[in-house]
């Protein structure tokens, strides 16, 4: 078989298997790489850094297991800088399917918080210093529905507790107490947010979204309807980067670890579609 | 009639959806409270019977015709009533009448969407890196000006992204946030004036039951 | 190497490996594995529905507090299971219509809002925008670069004349900013693609086969 042929011709297989070891390789061996933090995530981290200690972070967990590699780590990054900083957070899904990684990620990071907490005011209590609102359909009801009053769309919160009975819900009572909304989703939850809750409402929205929607949202970045972005897992180890850089929190940075795997699986993806059309060059040239 | 007074009801809806935009009188604004919360919240939930009756009708038609594949059929049907009584019974948080613990073996809800929902949604999608690799492999070739211009766009802002374009040169991230800043935004823009637009008169004609699709076949 | 103890683990572990086995071809694992992801997911969305919303937002109001209101929602919402009768069928365009005409109607003065006034507002050469960029004076350069690039992809899309003269070269101007777009577009869809591979192998590698800390 000509070269050229063998170039055009690889079969589907050995590409599956080299993919699959550039991905491995670097996950087992591990080499620490520091990435350099971009404006959009800088933007999203000081427009947390700087929320007042009387209003709240409100999170939109909407990410399911389809995209849990590249979100769960901005949302974990983003609870940890905000407990940090003893900011209040509500936590709610717009869907279904994400209310059980949302749960997942609050317990895991409350978790960290309160083996190390000694006092009181070290711990993060539920109901205190955060509530997980659950979720309610379709999503235009909550959405909308908050800019009045927060208890009187979600009469009771995930748990099944009465939300007029929490202390944070007694501070919190619609989006004049909320500083910021993330959206940290993989569809068009952060436009809806945008299009009725800050057109109504003037509620802040930034957002942590998945790479493959980062181009269709840059133009509401540059209005400035987006108060920060990440993007993707690259801009979940930027945010990862900060916390760790700014609030000196050491914890286990699942973002980072992946980018020497992502490095090479792009660079092998770049091979691959050069050698295929360097084929097609010279087959054309041949013709 | 049957088709009448469902598009009478979409053009009330539909005035009374737009009308808290513009209005700000309590009055209106507790009115969409109310059918927000009172109709529509139901009303989704309801919706669901849509969706889980024609997946059930599917698979019962597939076992009772003895379908291609008609055994897997009986797999999910298990598979989702098991799911459901588990949910249903046995509560959200796993505090139900339905006991979802065998001594340290537990199945709750909860458990069961972190260990089989989780693994098998996030696979599938998994898969399709391996895919995206063989199709662009397979097909992504610089045949004319612009697609020359999208190849190198794209390698440039897939190595500009990573530690590596750093490594490279400083400028290299600094210009592939710029390709993502503007020209991206300039692209992205006028495309999104045009769904934006287009959205807009489909939502018009709906409402003006010029765009009646949604009523579906039949009389 | 230090395997999972935890059996939840290994039926992670071997669904997930069910699910990878397509990439050799289609086979009984996968499938299997397919027909159990949809079995449980919808499992999944019943329970919510049920704990989430009809219970505490329609049967504990109506039957517990006697709140008689919202029969009407009950009866509108029970009309979704004339779907199933083909006689009463079209009583299912009731609730269907409502819901879509209010969705529809909400949606086009939000639409209009975000995705036409404030996308123009970003695009005009104003001071405001040219500071925006925290650039100095390339500011009013990348501001200029972005309005031309509007406009000529707006001409491109532009088919009720044809593409001559003028037109022709600001369409062929609106060409390139469309393919930059989507070339930066692939580039990003690469990285979420990938980041889902490595996701699942951080899993494999890590709780289950322990190779990984």
């Amino acid at each position: 078989m000509k070269i050229v042929d063998l170039m055009l011709k690889i079969d589907r297989r050995i590409i599956y298997l080299i993919l699959a070891i550039v991905v491995i390789l670097p996950l087992i061996i591990p080499s620490a790489q520091h990435v350099r933090v971009m404006a959009p995530v800088q933007k999203l981290y000081t427009a947390v850094d700087t929320i007042h200690p009387d209003k709240a972070l409100m999170i939109d967990f909407d990410y399911d297991p389809q995209t849990q590699p590249e979100l769960e780590p901005m949302a974990l990054a983003i609870l940890r800088h905000a407990f940090k900083k003893k900011i209040k957070i509500l936590g709610l899904s717009l869907y279904v399917q994400p209310l059980g990684l949302a749960k997942a990620a609050l317990d895991q990071v409350t978790g960290e918080i309160n083996a190390l907490a000694k006092t009181n005011s070290d711990s993060v209590i539920y109901g205190r210093d955060y509530v997980f609102l659950g979720w309610q359909p379709p999503p235009i009801v909550p959405i909308l529905g908050m800019g009045e009053s927060i208890t009187n769309v979600y009469k009771k919160d995930f748990y099944g507790n009465q939300t007029d009975t929490l202390p944070l819900m007694k501070q919190i009572k619609n989006y004049n107490n909320v500083e910021l909304l993330i959206s940290i989703s993989s569809g068009d939850p952060p436009l809806w947010w945008v299009s009725y809750a800050q057109n109504r409402f003037g509620l802040r929205v930034g957002v942590g979204c998945t790479a493959v929607s980062a181009s269709d949202y840059y133009p509401y970045l540059q209005t400035g309807q987006f108060s920060g972005l990440m993007v993707g897992m690259k801009g979940a180890a930027e945010y990862e980067e900060l916390v760790e850089k700014d609030l000196n929190i050491h914890k286990r940075r699942k973002a980072s670890e992946a980018l020497p795997s992502l490095t090479y699986a792009h660079l092998v993806m770049i091979v691959f579609i050069i050698i295929g059309n360097i084929g097609y060059f010279i087959k054309r040239r041949q013709k | 009639m049957q088709r009448t007074f469902p598009l009478i009801l979409c053009f009330i809806f539909g005035i009374l959806g737009i009308i808290p935009f513009i209005v700000p009188h309590p009055v209106v604004q507790h009115t969409d409270e109310f059918l927000r919360n009172d109709l529509l919240r139901i009303l989704a939930a309801f919706a669901l019977v849509l969706g889980l009756g024609s997946l059930l009708r599917v698979h019962f038609d597939k076992i009772q015709h003895r379908r291609e594949n008609w055994q897997y059929s009986w797999v999910l049907l298990i598979t989702f009533f098991l799911t459901s009584i588990i949910g249903l019974f046995g509560g959200v948080a796993g505090t139900g009448p339905l006991p979802t613990r065998i001594g340290n073996f537990s199945f709750d809800i909860q458990t069961i969407y972190l260990n089989v929902e989780v693994p098998l949604g996030a696979t599938m999608f998994a898969l399709l890196s391996f895919f995206m690799a063989s199709a662009a492999y397979r097909s992504f070739r610089a045949r004319s000006t612009e697609a020359t211009l999208l190849l190198l766009a794209a390698f440039i802002v897939m190595i500009g992204i990573l530690p590596l374009g750093n490594q490279i040169s400083p400028h290299l991230p600094s210009f592939a946030q710029w390709i993502m800043d503007v020209p991206n935004v300039a692209g992205k823009r006028g495309i999104a004036f045009g769904i934006a637009l287009g959205s807009l008169a489909t939502a018009l004609k709906i409402l003006l039951g010029i765009e009646r699709s949604w009523l579906g076949g039949g009389e | 190497m230090n395997f999972s103890l935890d059996p939840w683990v290994w039926i992670s572990a071997l669904l997930s490996l069910a699910i990878f086995s397509f990439l050799y071809k289609d086979n009984p694992f996968y499938k299997f594995a397919e027909h159990i992801f949809v079995g449980a997911a919808n499992g999944y969305a019943v329970t919510f529905y049920w704990h989430n919303i009809l219970v505490p937002s329609l049967f504990d109001p109506l039957f517990r507090q006697g709140k008689l209101l919202y029969i009407i929602s009950l009866i509108i919402g029970v009309l979704y299971f004339t779907r199933f009768i083909p006689k009463i069928s079209w009583l299912v365009r009731i609730p269907i219509g409502i819901t879509i005409g209010y969705y529809t109607g909400a949606s086009i003065p939000a639409g209009i809002q975000a995705n036409i006034i404030k996308q123009i507002q970003g695009t005009i050469l104003t001071k405001e925008n040219f500071l925006s960029w925290h650039a100095g004076n390339m500011g009013i350069v990348w501001s200029l670069i972005l309005f031309l690039g509007v406009l000529c992809t707006l001409s491109y899309f532009y088919f009720s004349r044809e593409h001559k003269g003028v037109l022709k070269i600001t369409s062929r101007i609106g060409i390139v900013f469309i393919m930059i777009g989507f070339g930066a577009a692939f580039g990003y869809t690469v990285m979420a693609r990938v980041s889902l591979l490595i996701g699942r192998l951080q899993f494999l590698l890590g709780p289950w086969l322990g190779i990984i800390k």
